[in-house]
């Protein structure tokens, strides 16, 4: 059962009493080249010192203390030894600018701010005049330091030096001030970046935290032993709710980089037991990794050749929820030790238990590619307003289109508007000095229970699966009143390897999607070869009907993703490519829109109408200054009801 | 004004008719940063050849810290506490950033050939406890990230901070740095600049450095000393230096 009572830091006590005496190692940084273990002990100490430190000159329960530096053990201590003294920590990231710095440190009333280095204590100084009530600006890298004499700045060592031994036993001090804390106490303040006006600070409770890692705990169970590497920015809802958590809730390691630079090389040495990655990062691994391969000899290129269709076979099994056969258990087994696991730990990943996605929608192509190498990638949601994720794959349910299902007593809902609404004991407890945004952020219902709006358009589908659209100011209504996304249907659409580009259609004129398709002229080709389906031109083989058969079927597949009324009716498989140099898409390959509906308005008016062709003709200048006319006829295809 | 580290006295070398110096002399006090600037073949890179032993002098002394060291081979140099980069980098392309650095902690090294060899006990100890001094001068300079890669392959701005790490490397008491910023974008000048800076100030290092962005010699060095055809022009702060009619003549050519 889930009890989110306790703060963070009591839960890292808890932790740090149970280990204390042994040479369990809580933390680790390369230092010097070298990884250097460092025990609860240790860290213990450090700790204390500095929230003792803190309180001798002037931190008192309930204050903020902004932070601002790379990932470092450094920044863990600062932000323990804050939370332990009933303060809450406010995050910045690295790259701030020195007005927004001053923004936030001056919006949040923070009394002390951390500053990893010289780069941020320049940016502190820069504005220092903004910032009455900060004491002191804490560095904890001296280096380029020595030339600096504003008694504003300090060392961090100089403020674990500060507190006063006469005051009593310091452990007991320190552990009273942690017992004093409730799980309402605000644990940290995130502040999002919002897109629109200035940006807002989210007040997260220590429960809030605390629920949060015990809720994926009871899906994805943590351990000890685990290793993290701490490398997502510890400013980001994620990077707490993925490090500071598990490390003190669950006693994980945390494991530091040498550099901003090194993290990668750092996660291949360390080779964590969990992991996210955005969904961009994933994309490019899976091209590192196909060039690494053709990088390799002939042996390890033969046998990756041989055993990955073994691991797409494998992964077809699970994704179709059905048990994997023996035979093909036994050669996975064998492409495993052979090639995968060796292949993954390049890259630090043949430990992860866990990987997580975030960020756009990844192709399915993906999924499956890291499923054969034997590595479950599952899609996280959530919002900094639920302490990050509040829906997650499970392991053995993942599913292409959606971003998973809530975690345990996390809820999610659709509003009328098609708005995808979250609550549960992550849920925020509001934003800093501004009611008007809380309020605005916050839907009650009938039964009194807050929802967060996320802003986001989605729809929950048969299995319970959350299917996420795109941002609601973003979907489009057609004249029945339902609204659609554009964005969604086109990126989905261009997930398979047969289409090119897709243009879909449908506004407040008309009732229903329908959308413009060209096809891949290689692959389709490729296919069609295959098939044994003679074509002469483009036009030739975007007309014929085994392609629009082929195109069908991957129309139906997105459709089965979205909700009835903003399916995919009719579609037309043009009979060219868009072209950059027509005007028809922009050199970065995304398509002009306006252009387009007027350029094909008669092939968008046919499939509003009941025709099931189109004759067109298209006027083509040659070279030499001459028109010609090419005449083609299109066939329009109809879905009923968008149904499979 | 500090004591002398290195004094030149009336040095002068030329190549059959050209005079590469003629009768330079100047003090570099201890623990200044002094910049040599002056036109394309003023005789800047020779007074630094003359200095670390690659050229014999004609005529005069070379004083380092009360030791006259012009007749002194370029090897034995570095074992006095002279170290120097090149303008164009001269590193063991083929090896990776630690290994240049541990090859030029190689004047510190007291195991002999035997000891090399048999390794473990002597030879294991002290080789940790050098690699512990390249570690730092790696973090010092933030080139963890490139700390195994082969130097050959990486840009030049990069190569440019290994040679001047492979300098600190040696420990030296005087850097001869020959245009440690060329063919660098402003960011790593910047960059380096710093570096320049913090090792002087954290390691109280002498530097002597020739720069061909004025701006950046006014910004860092404490004196300047102007060559020209071999001759001093001028010496003293940058700010004088920068008024100096001679220096501006020599730079922008005299009107006709």
């Amino acid at each position: 059962m889930i009890k989110p009572t306790e703060t963070l830091a009591q839960h890292w006590l808890e932790k740090v009493h149970s280990y204390s005496g042994t040479s369990k190692v809580a933390l680790r940084q390369k230092d010097f080249g070298i990884w250097q273990s460092i025990t609860w002990d240790e860290s213990y100490l450090q700790v204390r010192d500095f929230s003792l430190g803190l309180v001798s000159m002037g931190l008192k329960r309930g204050d903020r203390v902004a932070i601002i530096g790379d990932n470092d053990r450094e920044y863990l201590w600062a932000a323990f030894g804050v939370m332990a003294a009933g303060g809450a920590v406010v995050g910045l990231f690295t790259d701030v600018t020195p007005p927004e710095a001053a923004y936030v440190v001056e919006h949040c009333d923070a009394t002390f701010v951390v500053a990893g280095d010289q780069e941020q204590c320049d940016k502190l100084l820069d504005v220092k005049d903004e910032l009455p009530l900060v004491k002191k600006v804490i560095y904890w890298d001296n280096r380029g330091m020595w030339g600096y004499d504003d008694p504003w700045l300090m060392d961090f060592r100089d403020v674990q030096g500060q507190w006063d031994s006469s005051l009593g036993d310091p452990d007991e001090r320190f552990e009273a001030m942690i017992e004093a804390g409730t799980g309402s106490d605000p644990a940290m303040f995130c502040y999002t970046s919002g897109t629109t006006g200035l940006p807002k600070g989210a007040v997260i409770s220590h429960s809030n935290f605390v629920y949060a890692v015990q809720a994926f705990g009871e899906i994805d169970p943590l351990r000890d032993t685990d290793d993290h590497v701490s490398f997502l920015p510890l400013a980001w809802i994620a990077g707490a709710a993925l490090d500071i958590s598990p490390h003190v809730v669950n006693g994980v390691i945390l494991n530091f980089a040498e550099s901003p630079e090194t993290v990668r090389e750092n996660i291949r040495e360390i080779a964590p037991d969990q992991l996210l990655y955005n969904s961009r990062l994933w994309e490019t691994l899976v091209a590192t990794i196909r060039a690494r391969i053709l990088d390799s000899n002939w042996l390890n290129r033969a046998l990756y050749d041989l055993f990955l269709p073994v691991g797409y076979r494998a992964a077809e099994f699970e994704f179709q929820h059905k048990e994997v056969p023996l035979g093909w258990r036994a050669l996975r087994w064998i492409g495993n030790r052979a090639v995968f696991k060796p292949l993954l730990s390049q890259f630090g990943l043949h430990k992860a238990r866990d990987a997580y996605t975030t960020g756009a929608a990844l192709s399915p192509d993906v999924i499956r590619f890291f499923r054969a190498l034997g590595l479950p990638l599952r899609q996280i949601y959530g919002s900094t307003e639920v302490t990050g994720g509040a829906l997650l794959h499970r392991r053995e349910d993942v599913k292409f289109a959606s971003v998973g299902e809530p975690i345990p007593e996390s809820h999610c809902a659709i509003s009328e508007d098609g708005e995808i609404l979250l609550s549960g004991p992550g849920l925020f407890q509001g934003y800093h000095k501004d009611s008007d945004q809380t309020n605005a952020a916050l839907y009650i219902d009938s039964q009194n229970t807050s929802w967060l709006r996320t802003g986001d358009a989605g729809h929950i589908d048969e299995d319970g699966h959350l299917i996420y659209l795109d941002r609601l100011k973003d979907m489009i209504e057609l004249s029945s009143g339902e609204k659609y996304s554009p964005q969604f249907i086109e990126g989905r659409l261009k997930f398979s390897p047969y289409i090119s580009h897709a243009l879909t259609i449908g506004d407040t004129r008309r009732n229903y999607v329908a959308a413009i398709i060209t096809v891949d002229f290689e692959n389709v080709g490729r296919w069609a070869e295959k098939q044994g389906v003679p074509y002469t031109t483009f036009t030739d083989l975007s007309q014929k009907p085994e392609v629009y058969e082929l195109i069908r079927q991957d129309v139906e597949e997105v459709n089965r993703t979205l909700p009835e009324s903003g399916r995919v009716r009719k579609f037309v498989l043009l009979h060219k490519e868009f072209d950059a140099d027509e005007g028809e898409m922009t050199r970065t390959r995304k398509l002009r829109r306006r252009f387009l509906f007027e350029r094909y308005s008669e092939v968008i008016d046919s499939l509003y109408s009941g025709e099931t062709e189109l004759q067109i003709s298209d006027v083509v200048k040659y070279q030499d200054g001459r028109e010609g006319k090419i005449d083609s006829t299109l066939r329009i295809e109809s879905l009923e009801n968008g149904a499979a | 004004m500090s004591p002398s580290h290195l004094r030149l006295h009336k040095a002068s070398l030329s190549f059959g008719g050209i005079h590469a110096l003629k009768e330079v002399g100047f003090d570099v006090a201890e623990g200044e940063i002094l910049a040599i600037i002056g036109p394309n073949g003023a005789g800047k890179t020779s007074l630094l050849n003359a200095i670390n032993g690659f050229y014999r002098l004609d005529s005069g002394e070379i004083i380092f810290q009360d030791q006259e060291i012009s007749s002194i081979p370029a090897h034995k140099v570095p074992t006095l506490g002279i170290a120097r980069t090149f303008q164009n980098p001269a590193l063991y392309s083929g090896l990776t950033t630690l290994d240049n650095l541990m090859a030029a902690r190689h004047i510190h090294m007291h195991t002999g050939m035997l000891g090399s060899m048999i390794y473990w006990g002597f030879g294991h100890k002290e080789d940790i406890q050098h690699r512990h001094a390249v570690e730092e001068i790696i973090d010092f300079l933030e080139i963890e990230a490139i700390r195994k890669a082969v130097v050959g392959a990486l840009p030049y701005g990069l190569r440019k901070r290994v040679e001047l790490g492979r300098a600190l490397a040696m420990e030296p008491t005087l850097m001869l740095l020959d245009e440690p910023m060329t063919g660098m974008n402003v960011e790593e000048k910047e960059d380096m600049a710093r570096f320049i800076l913090d090792v002087h100030e954290l390691k109280g290092t002498t530097i002597m450095l020739i720069e061909h962005d004025m701006g950046l010699v006014m910004d860092i060095a404490d004196r300047v000393v102007v060559l020209d055809f071999g001759e001093k022009i001028a010496e003293g702060p940058p700010s004088d230096i920068r008024n100096n009619p001679q220096v501006i003549k020599a730079y922008l050519g005299e009107a006709h």
